[in-house]
């Protein structure tokens, strides 16, 4: 072999010895683009903020833990919402418009489930104490809730519940086959672990509220919706009139009774639909009363389908006049309603219809007509006699000079009244009060409107404590600019169900247990939208070798000595975590 | 996608492509695949320009620039002087573009391939001469505005099919590839390393320049030209077996050309016309594959 030097006196031919890289190329660039994460519409249509397009990137890596603690975050309930919650999230899931929308609710279920199945234990962020003691009447969600997150907050908290286990309406009003008492122990049993004090048996009485706002730094009012409203028509307190959520109070505290015969249920929201389901699970034959249409109930589309697949017979647009005693039970009298117009909600006006009353003979009547508070005190204040009352959206804070500030969340401020609705009342109240205790009163409205998610109302602790979803663009993704050339058409997983027969005697839960295996495929048909799940397409196509790589390979930047801006990363990005802005000189 | 060839960076910044020049995409993709083992032979082509002037070079490997018309005699000599060097590991690879190939180069490229001579040929194909000012070739495509085919005078002649010409010599592996199928291309360019013989890699690469298009569409163009079946992904071993490795979604071909300010003046017959030449290759294309009876 010649020497270098050799090769050199008899190769005739010019050799190049510097690279291009003294080119600085970017000076061509007149756009800029830049990595930025957006907002997922699913993230900004949960009430409790989750950040869902991460968790389910989490669960495609099969980092089940990680993807819970994600959820515990903004949500301490995953296991009670992944079967309960109304999901909005998949309501706006931009999988829609390819082909379905992602099964959020059976993935957050799932992590749940393999959480309390492996008995892990969660690893969050814990902030300093802050010396402060918060008391927090009503162990439901939103009592559940706010305890939850003013424990991470660093305060010290006791929940008084007048019933003998904590769960509030998720354990007295929502029957076994929707959510299981073993699912929703174990979501307490892990708050409690993490420092939450909970007294069951214990009834706050005024005085001792009164008692309370002397001897803690603030309060949390959540003691929900449970007097059930009585309907205002003669024989409505009769003999063989129940109310509904009491009676599925009893079937949840145990007694065992059996309703055989014919039952009417008056209302058209959950509890109407699950008292009618418990009457089948007892042997009964159910019929629902209700004055509007269908399309008009408040009960959740999905529980009504249920409630009908299961022998539950629904007549709407039918007002119930009058209700008598006969002979094996009751009749009941019921006007024919017809639709005009709509009314401010958007549901269908209705008037009396010229027909004559339909009668309904029934051995019992169970009325479902909405809710309201225990007692007076319990009604947060329109305006403080002598103080500050802020009116928030999912809560009320009052602060005057009779104790501590007191928050009044849950069912006694939310305009919706489910369980999501109230864990966001009780995050709001938890940031709310630490914002107080902070930096005054005056700052809570707008520190609060720094963390919300997307363009709100859901608020976000990870934003709050400066986590780095703060760094997303408020910009909620739409389909348009999601690059679907990188997606394959995948069905929905099918949700494995009891089978009606199966439903019909027995409380088991209706919705089956899904597989990793299945949960981690339906976590892969998430787009993702707005964030980055490391898939390099930004780094691979770049023409200018622009894009440079952590080590680890989870971090990149772009070479601004080099980008011509030609926008090519943006583009092929899948999820819109890029963005093209021109240059500014 | 991961891949871990990937890692592997062999193309320095700061050459002087056009922003989003897709063959600076290619030639990243088959360098990545290639290794540092790789002497390439440029004939006059815009990568002539791209890998830089003198004393610059963008590419870590050695490359010899040549004569419009004389990549495949030079890649023959290249081997042959490797050959008696002993050294069997180094792979010799021509990059041209669709002038150099279907034009000016093809009777060098056609006489080393008959011979059978061991290297790999790859075009990069822009469809026309785009760095000496976007001059129509036999690769430009039938519709095609250029600045020899303009106004009225539009180019009216289809596309040559290189790749089945190359088939016809039947040399021991021919493929199409894209910048907008990195996973493919790739794949295709370690099978040819590793294949021994002429080997032909067709790539199609977007030219943003003098199609006339947002240089952040060419990739997304690209990815369409095999969707609409304009260009599709096969391989071709021996001159016989024939292999589609994309199914396409078939989305229509007035898709793709909408895009594209080249063809902007043609009208909705000419669109039909074209969908029809775009289906009868296809058609033929599932036969040779044994899709079709």
């Amino acid at each position: 072999m010649e020497t270098p030097t050799a090769l050199q006196n008899v190769l005739y031919m010019p050799r190049t010895f510097a690279t291009t890289e003294s080119n600085k190329t970017g000076a061509w660039r007149f756009l800029r683009p830049r990595y930025e994460e957006k907002t997922s519409p699913c993230g900004a249509a949960c009430p409790a903020g989750e950040d869902i397009a991460r968790i389910e990137m989490l669960i495609t890596q099969g980092a089940f833990k990680e993807a819970w603690e994600t959820i515990l975050m903004e949500n301490p309930l995953p296991g009670v919402c992944g079967r309960v919650c109304y999901h909005p999230c998949e309501g706006r899931c931009n999988r829609r418009e390819f082909d379905a929308a992602v099964a959020i609710h059976s993935l957050e279920r799932f992590l749940a489930d393999a959480a309390a199945r492996n008995e892990t234990k969660p690893a969050l962020p814990r902030q300093p104490a802050a010396g402060r003691r918060i008391a927090i009447i009503g162990a439901g969600p939103a009592g559940l809730s706010a305890a939850w997150f003013l424990n991470i907050l660093g305060y010290e908290t006791d929940i008084f519940e007048a019933m003998p286990a904590a769960g509030g309406m998720t354990r007295w009003g929502i029957p076994a086959y929707r959510l299981p008492e073993a699912a929703l122990s174990a979501e307490i049993a892990r708050i409690e672990a993490q420092g939450v004090r909970i007294h069951t048996g214990e009834t706050v009485t005024a005085a001792r509220f009164e008692e309370m706002r002397k001897s803690y730094d603030a309060l949390f009012l959540g003691c929900g919706h449970w007097r059930g409203l009585s309907l205002d028509i003669p024989g409505a307190t009769g003999v063989g009139v129940e109310e509904g959520l009491s009676f599925l109070r009893d079937i949840r505290g145990g007694v065992r009774r059996d309703i055989p015969g014919v039952s009417a249920v008056i209302g058209g929201g959950n509890t109407a639909i699950d008292v009618a389901r418990t009457i089948i699970r007892r042997g009964g034959r159910a019929i629902i009363v209700y004055r509007r249409r269908r399309e008009d109930m408040p009960a959740f589309a999905e529980e009504t389908r249920s409630a009908q697949e299961e022998g539950v017979e629904l007549r709407e647009l039918l007002a119930p006049v009058r209700i008598d005693a006969a002979a094996g039970g009751c009749v009941l009298t019921l006007q024919p309603m017809t639709v005009v117009g709509q009314d401010q909600d958007g549901r269908g006006k209705i008037v009396p219809a010229a027909a004559a009353p339909v009668r309904i003979a029934a051995q019992r009547v169970f009325t479902a007509a909405g809710a309201g508070t225990a007692a007076p005190w319990h009604e947060p204040p329109a305006s403080g006699a002598s103080g500050a009352v802020l009116a928030l959206s999912h809560c009320v804070l009052l602060q005057d000079d009779r104790g501590a500030p007191v928050v009044y969340g849950g069912d006694l401020a939310a305009r919706d009244k489910n369980v999501t609705q109230a864990i966001a009342s009780g995050k709001q109240a938890a940031l709310a009060l630490d914002v107080l205790f902070r930096h005054g009163v005056g700052s809570v409205r707008e520190r609060l409107a720094s963390c919300v998610v997307g363009h709100g109302p859901a608020l976000s602790l990870e934003i709050y404590l400066g986590g780095p979803r703060r760094e997303r663009n408020a910009h909620i993704v739409t389909y348009e600019e999601i690059n679907a050339d990188y997606f394959q058409y995948e069905p929905r997983l099918v949700q494995p169900r009891l089978l009606i027969e199966e439903r019909h005697s027995s409380f088991d839960e209706i919705e089956l247990k899904i597989s990793a295996h299945t949960a981690m495929r339906e976590a892969g048909r998430c787009f993702h939208c707005g964030i980055c799940n490391n898939c390099d397409n930004c780094y691979l196509f770049c023409p200018d070798v622009a894009i440079l790589r952590a080590r680890d390979m989870t971090d990149r930047h772009i070479d601004y000595d080099y980008c011509k801006g030609c926008g090519l990363c943006v583009v092929e990005c899948p999820r819109n975590a890029m963005t093209l802005e021109e240059e500014t000189p | 996608m991961q891949l871990e060839a990937m890692d592997r960076e062999l193309m320095c910044s700061g050459h002087v492509g056009c922003p989003g020049c897709g063959a600076t995409i290619a030639m990243r993709f088959a360098l990545k695949t290639l290794g540092e083992k790789t002497i390439m032979v440029l004939p006059a082509c815009c990568w002539s320009v791209i890998a830089g002037p003198f004393p610059q070079s963008s590419l870590k490997i050695p490359v010899i620039h040549t004569a419009f018309e004389t990549g495949g005699a030079t890649a023959s000599g290249v081997r042959a002087a490797l050959d008696m060097r002993g050294d069997e590991e180094t792979t010799v690879v021509v990059w041209a573009g669709d002038g150099g190939t279907f034009d000016i180069g093809f009777q060098a490229l056609s006489g080393a391939v008959e011979r059978n001579e061991n290297f790999i040929y790859i075009c990069y194909d822009n469809e026309a001469y785009m760095n000496t000012g976007i001059q129509r070739s036999s690769s430009t495509p039938y519709g095609a505005w250029t600045t020899t085919t303009s106004g009225s005078d539009w180019k009216k002649l289809r596309k040559k099919n290189i790749v089945e010409a190359l088939v016809a010599h039947r040399i021991p592996y021919a493929a199409t590839a894209n910048i907008a199928y990195p996973e493919d291309l790739v794949r295709k360019v370690r099978k040819a390393r590793e294949t021994k013989g002429s080997r032909f890699l067709h790539i199609y690469a977007s030219c943003p320049t003098g199609w006339r298009i947002p240089a952040e569409m060419s990739v997304r163009i690209a990815r369409m030209a095999v969707q609409t079946n304009i260009f599709p992904l096969y391989e071709v071993e021996n001159g016989i077996d024939y292999t589609i490795n994309v199914k396409p979604r078939e989305y229509l071909v007035r898709e793709y050309f909408k895009l594209q300010g080249r063809f902007r003046h043609l009208s909705e017959e000419d669109l039909d016309q074209i969908q029809g030449m775009v289906n009868e290759d296809w058609e033929r294309l599932l036969r040779k594959a044994g899709e079709r009876a």
